[in-house]
């Protein structure tokens, strides 16, 4: 019997670990909390690791010339989902370890309707958004309350090689006419990479690539997903018939953006779908492509409209910060037009204000700025507003990755990717 | 029966209580309520409404299935490959100390490096293995794309870490079996396998039921290998029951169901326990 209790207890360890953690303490790495009366408020910020290296020197500038508030940036991990285990296992405990949350931009509805989150409005007023580019809005509100200011207005954008080509392809059509023929010539070994693997940036691809065919994820008035439509199937067998045509690679089922900018970098493909945090990295390490490479908005189907994904972040206010006041201080320099200018110019982020994108300075040191503008205005789209999005985006990342690893046929995924969408809101609906 | 040993052991008793059967009872608690975001996060009695969802939740029995699959074929192989790592360390030979602490590197690295690592040697096309490929001349396979790969690839992996622990396991049972015992059967003239049969596996077994207990329950409830090598892909192919649970809870804050998939897992982890427990009585009960 003794084995028996072994088992029990290991196992229960085992299997429990990782749903336990929403009954552990958060993680050991914030800082401890400065308790003396006297003293600056200390206001902590969870944001993945290397956003603590590029703004470390913001926050001592505000340390500096704040006096009764010190910034404590505190590392997360670098892989979105990870960060937002980190802060959801804090928020669940309804104490607040951090004073300010670093957000992903699908995160805001989630933790909205989790009540994890303080509105912004009654500190920053109702125009808050209204000096930032449109495009670059979205993503913040939900259900009538500001929840998120956004420090970056990333959209995904096209990576092509200047030395392979004139222009960017016009449309989806010429991208692929494009590719094959210098696929045929010899000149790269692949067409076009972008992130297939089953994870959060296979929905952002989905997402555009939908819009691109005329078709869309999710209709706000219904509050249900659209997938099994003419148009989703043909966005879905758009990204299939690119793998099977050896245009992209099978490998990109396992793709992140690391993967696929590691292929381009390489000089072995003439299109990549990344973010603009690439740019800078293609530029800075000089590998073969460096200095040939040409960025734009992401094409569409002929006579459509198209779009890109917004992956921005933003900062938030949990809800039972002990400081709310000295947070939102933090808050409002850390997603000002000072910090995003920096930022901007050592990271390669988009801004969100649009007197950034009018500073004349900025546009002469960020060649980027203008093409960031151009996709943020042509069609800046955000993942579904609803704080179902997880789920939904986790069918579609299923079904879609098992059309590109070969195991699903388009119309079976798209028909299961509506369906199961649909089963899973009506099975956690509680009433 | 006496009471005294109980007494003795009642702080360590309650202490386990305290932490196993605390969250225990909390999951159970959980699991006869929706607590998501649709509630706001505040339990509401539901009426046993998520354990209807478990039971037409395909995604739930096939997880079960991969889960399974994966525990059964890994714990399999470790038992051999550990067997047969123990045997060889056992015997007398120059270098054997060092052999022993080289062989359980991969039990001390961390699970998370451990599959990083394996995600670098199995990438499609800049890692070593189909460097290799490509050197002799073939094409490089997507290992981690590929559903039919894919969950071999988390197996290997897995025994790949955990056969040390096995071997170790069994090697401590091997030093624990009497030197004069063989060397009797040897002058009677029994072979080496006679001895392996006869007297070597009967007495490891109680070490050996040990060791696939606990392989059993840490592949049953397989998580970081699972998140970190593939996230659960190619199209949820190798999604694990407890890589499910934490989607459910951490993902969609979905606690309620989450709780009762962590439950209904570990029933099935309860159930194995005794199944093997009630095969290792019988294998004993048939030694001479």
């Amino acid at each position: 019997m003794l084995g028996f209790l072994i088992f029990l207890l290991v196992g229960l360890g085992a299997v429990g670990a990782p749903l336990g953690l929403a009954w552990q303490p958060g993680q050991g790495n914030a800082p401890v909390a400065a308790t003396a009366a006297e003293g600056p408020v200390p206001v902590r910020v969870l944001m993945p690791a290397p956003f603590v290296d590029a703004t470390a020197s913001l926050a001592a500038r505000f340390n500096a010339s704040h006096p009764g508030i010190r910034i404590e940036l505190s590392r997360g991990p670098l892989d979105t989902e990870a960060l937002s285990d980190l802060a959801v296992s804090s928020l669940v405990l309804g104490e607040a370890p951090y004073d300010v949350l670093m957000m992903d931009v699908s995160w805001t509805p989630k933790y909205a309707a989790a009540g994890f989150l303080e509105p912004l409005e009654p500190w920053l007023g109702d125009h808050a958004l209204d000096p930032m580019l449109p495009g670059a809005r979205a993503g913040n509100a939900f259900g009538g309350h500001l929840w998120r200011m956004p420090f970056s207005g990333d959209t995904a954008l096209l990576y092509w090689r200047t030395d392979l080509m004139d222009a960017p392809p016009a449309d989806t059509e010429a991208l692929v006419r494009t590719a094959r023929s210098l696929q045929k010539q010899g000149k790269v070994r692949w067409g076009y990479v972008w992130q297939g693997r089953q994870y959060e940036g296979l929905s952002c691809v989905m997402l555009e690539v939908l819009h691109g065919f005329g078709g869309r994820w999710w209709n706000p008035a219904t509050g249900r997903t659209e997938l099994d439509t003419a148009a989703a199937r043909q966005a879905t067998g758009w990204l299939s018939m690119l793998v099977r045509s050896g245009v992209t690679p099978p490998a990109v089922a396992n793709f992140a953006e690391n993967e696929a900018l590691q292929l381009f970098a390489a000089g072995e493909a003439a299109f990549l779908r990344n973010w603009p945090y690439a740019w800078k990295l293609i530029e800075q390490e000089g590998g073969p492509v460096a200095g040939h490479v040409g960025v734009s908005p992401l094409p569409a189907a002929p006579g459509q409209a198209g779009g890109a994904t917004l992956g921005t972040w933003g900062f938030s206010l949990p809800a039972h910060s002990p400081h709310p006041a000295e947070a939102v201080e933090v808050i409002r320099w850390l997603s000002g037009p000072e910090a995003q200018k920096e930022l901007v110019l050592s990271q390669g982020y988009a801004p969100t204000w649009q007197s950034l994108y009018d500073d004349p300075d900025l546009q002469r040191r960020h060649p980027l700025l203008a093409v960031q503008r151009q996709s943020l205005e042509l069609g800046a789209l955000v993942r579904p507003l609803t704080p179902l999005y997880a789920q939904y985006s986790d069918v579609l990342q299923r079904q879609v990755n098992g059309v590109l690893s070969g195991s699903r046929s388009v119309e079976l995924a798209m028909a299961e990717a509506q369906s199961q969408s649909t089963r899973v809101a009506e099975a956690i609906d509680p009433r | 029966m006496s009471l005294a040993p109980w007494l003795l052991m009642l702080p360590a008793l309650l202490l386990l209580a305290a932490v196993y059967a605390g969250p225990l009872l909390r999951y159970a608690w959980l699991s006869g309520h929706a607590s998501s975001v649709l509630t706001g996060l505040i339990p509401v009695p539901n009426d046993g409404a998520n354990w209807q969802r478990l039971a037409g939740d395909a995604r739930f029995w096939q997880d079960a299935f991969q889960t399974l699959r994966f525990a059964f074929l890994s714990v399999g192989l470790e038992l051999l490959l550990g067997l047969a790592i123990a045997l060889l360390l056992h015997r007398p030979m120059r270098g054997r100390g060092l052999l022993r602490a080289v062989t359980l590197l991969p039990w001390a690295l961390p699970t998370t490096l451990m599959a990083l690592g394996w995600r670098w040697i199995l990438n499609d096309p800049y890692g070593p293995v189909n460097g290799l490929i490509q050197g002799l001349g073939g094409q490089p396979y997507g290992f981690l794309s590929t559903p039919a790969t894919t969950w071999l690839a988390t197996v290997v992996a897995d025994v790949w870490k955990t056969t040390p622990f096995v071997a170790l396991l069994l090697l401590a049972g091997l030093q624990s079996i009497p030197g004069d015992l063989e060397e009797a059967m040897q002058l009677e003239g029994a072979s080496r396998w006679q001895i392996l049969r006869r007297l070597t596996l009967p007495l490891l077994l109680p070490y050996l039921g040990l060791a696939v207990l606990f392989r059993l329950a840490q592949a049953l409830g397989v998580f970081d290998l699972i998140q970190v090598l593939t996230g659960g892909g190619p199209g949820g192919s190798t999604e694990s029951l407890a890589f499910y649970a934490y989607l459910q809870a951490m993902r969609f804050l979905d606690f309620g169901y989450g709780a009762t998939v962590m439950l209904a897992t570990f029933g099935l982890l309860l159930l194995l326990a005794l199944a093997w427990l009630l095969t290792l009585r019988r294998l004993q009960g048939r030694q001479p």
